[in-house]
């Protein structure tokens, strides 16, 4: 049930970027499946549900539905609704895309800064430590 | 298709429009907007039946061809609803008029409204929700809103926007919204319509709408662009531009910004009051 509610706890619109908003939909979902937040054969929440809590056009989340299916994300079985499919190829490569974009952002942002290569590299191994430990420490306490 | 042809209409002699032409497919959702007296309202009236075009023709889809009137809903704060009607009799009245054999009150049953209670005793916001409801039960094809969202309290406007967009979701209602408060509306829009002196100055879908209008902040007018409004401050400029295009923004000294449709509406109508 926790599971379940933890969805789509993130569907946030910005209205005020330019990105349309079905393209803003399909990727929270994207990134929902890719990050394993909704898991293979996971029931979509239904157009109407989320167009009405999210004060969409239904036929734009119908878009953002329709271009993930296109795109082998989910599959729509009639009469039941939109289920997760997880093709691991294809969520390889789209997470190498993301992953390639947040990087850039990240460097094109820290080069503005005045800092360079070294410096960020430093840093994210520093951070990655950091976090790595706390997180493997966590894990061992619940061992 | 909804499709108005040729239209030409005034009050007196004071035209407000003129050979005026536009199409609206089934299911749309399509805001109009304007400076004030540009005839918004006007255009609803003249659809909904409520004004007779002087010339010219409003069409009905073909699935409205024999009564289309009764699958019109209109929804205006300046309509007069069975004032001095209690809440019942105005009901049991619509369900006489368009012979209904049933009426959902689910929706008046949210809003405290008394049965017992006269139409001219309910506050705006009420009597917009019993008004909705009684445009619901007609099943309507076309509806047609004119700023009424404004004067409702926060949760009925969250129950008026999610019966809205249950009937889009479930019946693929053509949609015509007349400068409703943006922010609720916003992702409800799909396509856009500005009218300027009688005429259709800008007519885009949403995401393209998005896409072409810009805030440029800068120290200086951008060169070679047309700027439809500006904010000046001590040191800096906001100048509005559209059409923007994507291989502009190399030649924009300052920063450009992407806007929500508050911003962009406001962006033409303060260009035509500068």
């Amino acid at each position: 049930m926790e599971k379940e509610l933890g969805k789509f706890l993130d569907l946030k619109i910005d209205a005020k970027s330019a990105l349309p908003v079905y393209e803003q939909v399909k990727r929270t979902i994207k990134l929902r499946i890719l990050s394993g937040h909704l898991n293979e054969g996971d029931q979509l929440i239904s157009i109407r549900e989320l167009s009405q809590k999210l004060k969409i056009n239904p036929n734009t989340i119908l878009k953002a539905y329709y271009q993930l299916e296109v795109e082998g994300f989910i599959v729509s079985r009639p009469g039941s609704g939109y289920f997760v499919k997880i093709d691991y190829r294809k969520t390889q490569k789209e997470k190498k895309e993301i992953f390639e974009e947040l990087t850039n952002e990240y460097a094109f942002q820290a080069l503005e800064l005045g800092y360079s290569v070294d410096e960020m590299l430093n840093e994210i191994c520093k951070i990655c430590r950091k976090q790595f430990s706390s997180i493997n420490s966590g894990e061992q306490e619940n061992a | 298709m909804l499709e108005i042809r040729d239209l030409s209409f005034g009050y007196g002699k004071h035209s407000v429009f003129e050979n005026f032409n536009l199409c609206i497919p089934e299911g749309e959702v399509c805001l109009i907007t304007g400076i004030n007296g540009v005839g918004k309202s006007t255009l609803l009236r003249l659809i909904a039946g409520v004004l007779k075009p002087g010339a010219g023709d409003v069409i009905f889809p073909e699935t409205m061809q024999k009564e289309p009137k009764r699958k019109i809903g209109f929804i205006s704060d300046r309509l007069s609803l069975y004032e001095s009607l209690s809440v019942s009799q105005a009901i049991d009245f619509h369900k006489n008029v368009y012979h209904l054999s049933r009426f959902d009150d689910s929706l008046i049953r949210h809003t405290k409204i008394a049965d017992s209670q006269k139409i001219k005793e309910l506050s705006l916001g009420q009597r917009t929700i019993f008004h909705l409801s009684l445009i619901l039960s007609i099943e309507p094809e076309i509806l047609l809103i004119d700023e009424v969202i404004h004067s409702i309290d926060a949760y009925l406007r969250k129950i008026f926007l999610e019966q809205l967009i249950r009937m889009i979701s479930q019946r693929n209602i053509t949609v015509i919204l007349v400068n409703l408060n943006f922010q609720d509306i916003e992702h409800l829009v799909e396509r856009v319509i500005l009218l300027k002196s009688g005429k259709i100055a800008v007519d885009e879908k949403i995401d393209s709408l998005k896409a072409k209008v810009k805030k440029v902040i800068s120290t200086r007018r951008p060169s070679g662009l047309t700027v439809l409004s500006q904010n000046d401050y001590s040191d800096h400029s906001e100048f509005y531009i559209y059409p923007f295009r994507e291989e502009f923004a190399e030649n924009i000294e300052g920063e450009i910004v992407d806007l929500d449709l508050t911003e962009i509406v406001s962006a033409f109508i303060g260009g035509e009051y500068a």
